[in-house]
């Protein structure tokens, strides 16, 4: 079984030139995102496996594969402990 | 809005997710339809606002109605923002007013932030000035602007001697001194389209601006509209309006210092061109 990610059924989420907050709203907390958590959130939409969260990245940014697996799999540890991802089976 | 003397029904079995802001408790979700219940923890006092018909029920028992002004200043703000919210009208504690140079003037903080301090001494210097604190963003074609609601400028002591101003009201609950617009020697200005953007904090140093980047710009934003989180259903909605009103202006951060008083003159001329 993958797992896959999707965003949090109480996260909002709103872009600026290439950047975001992100807004829980059962925690009430909100959060600026950059450009690559940008694309993470918008990409795990409605979910995705981090194995295609790495392909998006390699694909938009000058990152190896593994500095892109790096960053993807750091983000969504932060975002889990902040419940704006979640993990679904796949 | 209808006003109702009597006991409030109780919200016990009422399932959906509470919360709090201030003295009121708020139960929101499901739907924009479904209707919000609020209640206030003074005295029994509760309101339902009715997504669908746009009205708003308010009951007061006769312990609430014996602190009316609080109970309005407080609850009754509370029923209203949430009645507006559903022609549009999103609640941002910010201050408003408009420069000389006719650009519109958004000061966004909390209630120690300076904002009504600074109201105060831009309608003493002629401005036009809306809120000193309770605003409500809308959207209006393509821009956003700011609608005011018209209340005294409420200044703390403190601020009163900043300001070395003589008369007001007494508002004894509050500790504070009121002063409309016009007493000032300014004028009310209901709806201002914001140019500026400023997030106030009090320093020690000279008067001063920072400029903040749009992203910067739309946290300070979000953060100053706590409101944006209490209704899920129109949450998105908010943050929207927040994201253009970002777009829309320069945000920068505005250090007040003590030079203002003797300076006023500085606010004229801080924000560039």
């Amino acid at each position: 079984m993958t797992l896959r990610y999707r965003a949090h059924p109480e996260l909002r989420l709103t872009a600026l030139e290439g950047e975001g907050v992100v807004l829980h709203l059962g925690s009430r907390r909100y959060f600026s995102v950059n450009e690559t958590g940008l694309a993470i959130l918008e990409a795990i939409k409605p979910s995705a496996t981090i194995a295609e969260l790495v392909t998006m990245l390699t694909g938009r940014f000058e990152v190896t594969t593994e500095q892109a697996e790096q960053s993807v799999r750091a983000f969504l540890d932060r975002c889990l402990t902040s419940k704006l991802v979640e993990e679904v089976a796949g | 809005m209808e006003v109702r003397l009597g006991q409030p029904d109780s919200a016990e079995g009422d399932p959906r997710p509470t919360y709090r802001q201030g003295n009121v408790l708020i139960r929101a979700g499901g739907t924009r339809a479904d209707p919000v219940r609020l209640d206030w923890d003074d005295a029994p006092a509760s309101a339902s606002v009715d997504g669908s018909t746009g009205r708003a029920t308010m009951t007061l028992s006769p312990e609430a109605c014996e602190q009316l002004d609080d109970c309005l200043r407080t609850f009754g703000m509370t029923v209203l923002i949430f009645l507006v919210r559903r022609i549009g009208w999103h609640h941002v504690h910010a201050a408003t007013a408009v420069d000389p140079k006719g650009r519109g003037w958004l000061l966004a903080g909390n209630a120690h932030a300076g904002k009504s301090t600074t109201t105060a001494l831009l309608a003493s210097r002629g401005w036009a000035v809306g809120s000193d604190d309770i605003s409500f963003l809308a959207a209006d074609r393509q821009d956003v602007v700011v609608h005011a609601f018209r209340s005294q400028i409420a200044i703390r002591p403190g601020g009163r001697d900043l300001l070395a101003r003589e008369g007001g009201a007494c508002l004894e609950s509050r500790d504070k001194t009121g002063f409309w617009p016009e007493e000032l020697g300014g004028r009310w200005q209901p709806t201002v389209r914001p140019d500026i953007l400023l997030f106030p904090v009090i320093g020690d140093a000279r008067t001063s601006i920072e400029p903040l980047r749009p992203i910067h710009v739309l946290a300070e934003l979000v953060r100053w509209s706590a409101w944006v989180v209490l209704e899920p259903a129109l949450a998105q909605g908010h943050l929207d309006l927040i994201n253009r009103l970002a777009r829309q202006g320069r945000g920068f951060r505005l250090t007040l210092g003590r030079d203002l008083f003797g300076d006023p003159a500085v606010l004229d001329t801080i924000i560039p061109t």
